[in-house]
């Protein structure tokens, strides 16, 4: 009879302290269609090894993400956790609506060293650390091999330096007809972020190190400029256009993303080539670095926020970032998922062409992370497109631009 | 100029027209027909690959069936409210005569005129308030009366010919009895005219019933759209075929409207 | 013909009937779900952005900082914005007077008995229904400066087109285009049902009196469908100064700004640069233009039930 009794209490304390652990997390991210599904698998998994946790997975568009966190700041209905865009992280940090994370990433001796250094620029504020890289993505070079072969060139050398991409390109216009390069001329940030790939190959910054001035209208600045006027003004092999000439044939060289090598081999009807994005002689390689960050909201009460951590803990440890990468075709955030030998031997085997932007993760930048940086990049690309179009002369362009951006920035 | 020479011409003009009005909705028909390997083949008018296939993937890509039912029962309500509410509205202002008339009809135009964007934090504020997050009355209510709607009714009304109304009037009938009576089945083209922009208005909705529900099991059918137009590149295939999808019942409801267009006052026996 | 102008002819009965509340009682009644809704979720909303616009505030900082009509000084004081309000009065002209005039004339000649009728006003009204990625695809294909059908009719007839989305002096021009696409669809349905409403025996009337076709558009049709026209040219000002998703769609407000309407720069305000009171100012300030330009226009029709 006794040990009856002590076996329908200890069933009681049981059930009692599930209940007691169980916790239910919302986590809202956008990562759609394939994404999705390996974030899906993921917390499922997590769930099984982890009794009396759910995470509810809620897809918002990503259009809509930063609007819808922003209502929900306002009227204090966030969910647990939350994915953002990095460019977005400044103005989330300065809501005071995240929860910092030191102290976590302390006791669960989350060693931040082996994370590359442009990610982790994001989601500081005021000396504490709000937010991780969980996903990276970044800007390359990719070529048609076949118009490489019609104007006579290696289809299997890409351009290294300025001097080669200029020299390459203007053999395929004179033995092709098509453009040899596609320029991102539509403005906004797309134009914006492909300019910066020439502005830091060329040695010039950004803004200044403390981000408090432009410091694009430098010398470097100027060159590098020059340059994508010269491509399309003076030896006009690259058209002001809109978008999308690469991958109907129309131009044999293009700057992007590395989550194309996915996209263009199902779409295009050429070979590819792949590789680190050339940069100017005496420069510097370089390339520019997006992708999401994850955080926790204030607002979950202790215990729910210790276990939204551990998921998030758990999502970052090499193994499951492996598996995430791998599954997503992102690029890694940490050293040691992009020296992970299963890693590598996927990415020779199943993604050749991103082999290369694995490699410029260790160079790659981030874009200053100020509040607003929006409208920064929409007035830079404004005065990128006034010199491409002969309008301006690169240096009257640039201290334009840096007479507008100066304000924004006190 | 004879007879059949000008019909020859008007179906000229109009087949003209109409190419031009149909192309983007043919193009989206065969890219969602067409294997990703075609894509950037340039666009066609007429279907030449044939990937059923694609519709499968893209209504399996999201929960459809789930997405479906909300947002037809979020459009069924806004239809009904709106065309109900704002006929009876654009009926007081045009054929009542009351202190404040013109002010109120400037107010209800003015709601026309504020941007969405700078009122959608506070009224997402007043329906949390009201504690209707995640709920359908969230997603109909604040839109159950149309500015717009009221606007159409109102101009409607002012050219109908106010005879019928005043010799019931005559007769002692009250005014909700004409409304109902005379009024409404003098205006089924116009009821029909408003349901469709009605319609529209709420099948196409993204931003307000994303605000305003958390929970996936609210999600609506333009959710699911925007699932293929991915942060990272657009998955065109998928997406024209789930478009296809999504739009039909538009189409069909369009379809169903324009009958209505053309059973308009000529038939109802008002000669006078 | 001017004795077929239709007035009503009652005016007289029509004072007999009330006194000074006039029909108040009754009105409220029929007004009471439009008062409750749009006071709710439309009256409070709007005020409390005016305030908003007096604040800075990013939409997420716990901190609103006061700055009294810093937003409007700012506003008024820079180049982007009248910039947007030229773009935005050119494309609202252009798309409001062709695309009622193309609607009109689409209308009037699907109101015959014409075979293929039922076909031909679904096909004018697929614009209003195709989702505008897929037209923003093909309108961009369609202005491509070598690929696009409308350069190369150019090149058949010797001309050379411009790259028309990426030239700042005619991108304008081609969103226009796409705006009056999309316009002329809605226009057709609404002057269509407006044209029902005109009892036949007016037609049959003139007739007898000997007036040929043009002159029985010129003075039933036109006349009677001036309270529809009113309507027309209100909703397509009010619709192209918050004109925003065929802009994003197709020029994302370049180049050069050059296609940069109001609604985009707002779009830009609000939701990019999370500028919440300064894109309440902006609202506020297109609010008064519109509002003045619609009072202006009811003033002139009285009420809306003249010509425009």
């Amino acid at each position: 009879m006794k040990a009856h009794w002590l076996k329908a209490i200890a069933t009681i304390a049981v059930a009692l302290l599930s209940v007691g652990t169980a916790q239910k997390l919302t986590f809202w991210h956008y990562w759609d269609g394939a994404n999705g599904q390996v974030l899906q698998g993921l917390i499922e998994r997590y769930q099984k090894e982890h009794p009396g946790v759910t995470i509810e997975a809620v897809f918002v568009p990503g259009g809509e993400l930063l609007t819808k966190l922003q209502t929900a700041i306002t009227a204090r209905q966030t969910p647990t956790m939350a994915i953002s865009d990095l460019v977005a992280m400044p103005l989330l940090t300065r809501s005071g609506a995240l929860a910092p994370l030191d102290d976590y990433i302390r006791q669960s001796n989350l060693n931040l060293a082996d994370y590359f250094p442009g990610p982790l620029v994001y989601g500081l504020y005021q000396g504490k650390r709000y937010s991780l890289p969980v996903s990276a993505s970044n800007l390359g070079l990719f070529w048609n091999k076949n118009l490489f072969r019609a104007a006579g060139l290696d289809p299997n050398r890409p351009p290294r330096n300025w001097d080669e991409l200029l020299k390459y390109a203007k053999q395929i216009k004179e033995k092709t007809g098509k453009w040899g390069i596609e320029l991102f001329t539509q403005g906004g940030e797309g134009t914006t972020w492909q300019t910066q790939v020439y502005f830091w190959g060329a040695g010039a910054e950004f803004l200044n190190a403390n981000n408090t001035a432009p410091a694009f209208n430098s010398a470097q600045g100027v060159q590098a400029l020059q340059f994508l006027v010269d491509l399309v003004q003076k030896e006009k092999v690259a058209p002001v256009a809109p978008w999308g000439l690469f991958g109907r044939g129309e131009a044999a060289m293009v700057m992007d993303g590395s989550w194309m090598t996915q996209f263009f081999p199902q779409q295009v009807n050429f070979e590819l080539g792949a590789a680190a994005f050339p940069f100017a002689p005496g420069g510097r390689p370089a390339t520019n670095m997006g992708g999401e960050q994850i955080f926790i909201f204030q607002n979950a009460d202790a215990a729910t926020a210790k276990a939204a951590w551990d998921f998030i803990n758990w999502f970052s440890s090499t193994p499951v970032q492996v598996e995430w990468d791998r599954g997503t075709g992102f690029l890694p955030v940490r050293r040691s998922v992009a020296n992970d030998p299963a890693y590598r031997a996927w990415v020779s085997n199943a993604r050749p062409l991103m082999r290369p932007f694995v490699d410029s993760m260790a160079f790659a930048r981030p874009r200053p992370p100020v509040a607003r940086y929006p409208q920064i990049s929409d007035i830079f690309a404004k005065y990128v497109q006034e010199a491409l179009l002969g309008r301006l002369s690169p240096k009257d362009a640039l201290e334009r631009a840096a007479q507008e951006v100066a304000p924004l920035l006190r | 100029m004879s007879k059949a020479w000008k019909a020859v011409l008007t179906h000229l003009l109009l087949a003209g027209g109409a190419f031009l009005s149909a192309m983007p909705f043919l193009w989206m028909l065969t890219t969602a027909l067409k294997p990703e390997s075609a894509l950037y083949q340039p666009p066609l008018l007429f279907p030449v690959h044939f990937e059923w296939e694609n519709f499968a993937k893209a209504w399996q890509a999201a929960p459809f069936p789930r997405f479906f039912l909300n947002s037809a029962v979020m459009t069924a309500g806004i239809v009904i409210a709106q065309t109900l509410f704002s006929a009876m509205a654009g009926y007081a202002f045009a054929r009542m005569r009351f202190a404040g008339r013109d002010l109120l009809f400037f107010g209800v135009l003015g709601t026309m005129m504020i941007p969405f964007p700078v009122t959608l934090i506070p009224s997402f504020l007043v329906v949390n308030a009201l504690g209707w997050i995640d709920t359908y009355n969230a997603l109909i209510i604040p839109r159950a009366v149309s500015a717009f709607a009221i606007f159409l009714f109102r101009q409607f009304f002012l050219s109908l010919p106010r005879e019928l109304e005043e010799a019931a009037l005559m007769d002692g009938a009250g005014r909700l009895t004409i409304f109902f009576r005379i009024v409404l089945p003098l205006s089924t083209p116009v009821i029909a005219a408003s349901a469709i922009f009605s319609f529209l208005f709420a099948w196409n909705d993204i931003l307000w019933p994303l605000i305003v529900t958390n929970s996936p099991d609210m999600r609506t059918v333009q959710v699911g759209l925007a699932m293929f137009q991915g942060q990272y590149g657009v998955f065109w295939t998928l997406l024209s075929a789930a478009a296809t999808i999504v739009t039909l019942p538009a189409v069909l409801a369009f379809l169903a409207a324009q009958r209505q267009f053309i059973a308009g006052i000529t038939n109802t026996g008002l000669k006078e | 013909m001017n004795g077929v102008r239709l007035q009503p002819t009652s005016i007289v009965i029509h004072r007999g009937w009330r006194r000074t509340l006039g029909e108040l009682p009754t009105a409220l009644l029929f007004l009471l779900p439009t008062i409750a809704v749009l006071g709710t979720f439309n009256f409070y909303p709007a005020l409390y952005s005016l305030y908003l616009s007096l604040f800075e505030w990013n939409g997420l900082s716990p901190h609103r900082e006061f700055v009294g009509l810093a937003n409007y000084t700012r506003l008024l004081a820079s180049g982007e914005f009248w910039n947007s309000l030229r773009v935005t009065l050119l494309y609202a002209g252009g798309v409001t007077l062709l695309a009622l005039a193309l609607g009109l004339l689409v209308a009037v000649l699907l109101n015959q008995p014409i075979r293929g009728q039922a076909l031909y006003r679904v096909l004018y009204f697929l614009p209003v229904i195709t989702p505008t990625v897929a037209s923003g695809v093909v309108w961009k294909y369609l202005f491509d400066p070598t690929q696009g059908v409308v350069n190369r009719g150019l090149a058949e007839v010797g001309l050379e087109g411009p790259s028309w989305l990426s030239d700042p002096s005619w991108a304008l021009a081609a969103v226009v285009v796409v705006g009056v696409w999309k316009r002329v669809g809605f226009n057709m349905v609404v002057y269509l049902a407006a044209l029902q409403g005109i009892p036949k025996t007016y037609y049959e009337a003139a007739q007898l009196d000997g007036a040929d076709s043009w002159q029985q558009f010129r003075y039933i049709t036109l006349p009677l469908l001036a309270p529809t026209t009113f309507f027309l040219v209100v909703t397509a000002l009010i619709d192209a100064f918050q004109v925003f998703d065929l802009v994003y769609v197709m020029t994302s407000g370049g180049p050069l700004g050059s296609t940069d309407v109001l609604g985009y720069y707002l779009y830009r305000q609000g939701f990019r640069y999370s500028e919440l009171g300064f894109a309440s100012a902006v609202a506020y300030v297109m609010f008064a233009l519109i509002f003045v330009v619609t009072v202006i226009q009811f003033r002139l029709t009285r009420g809306g039930q003249g010509d425009v």
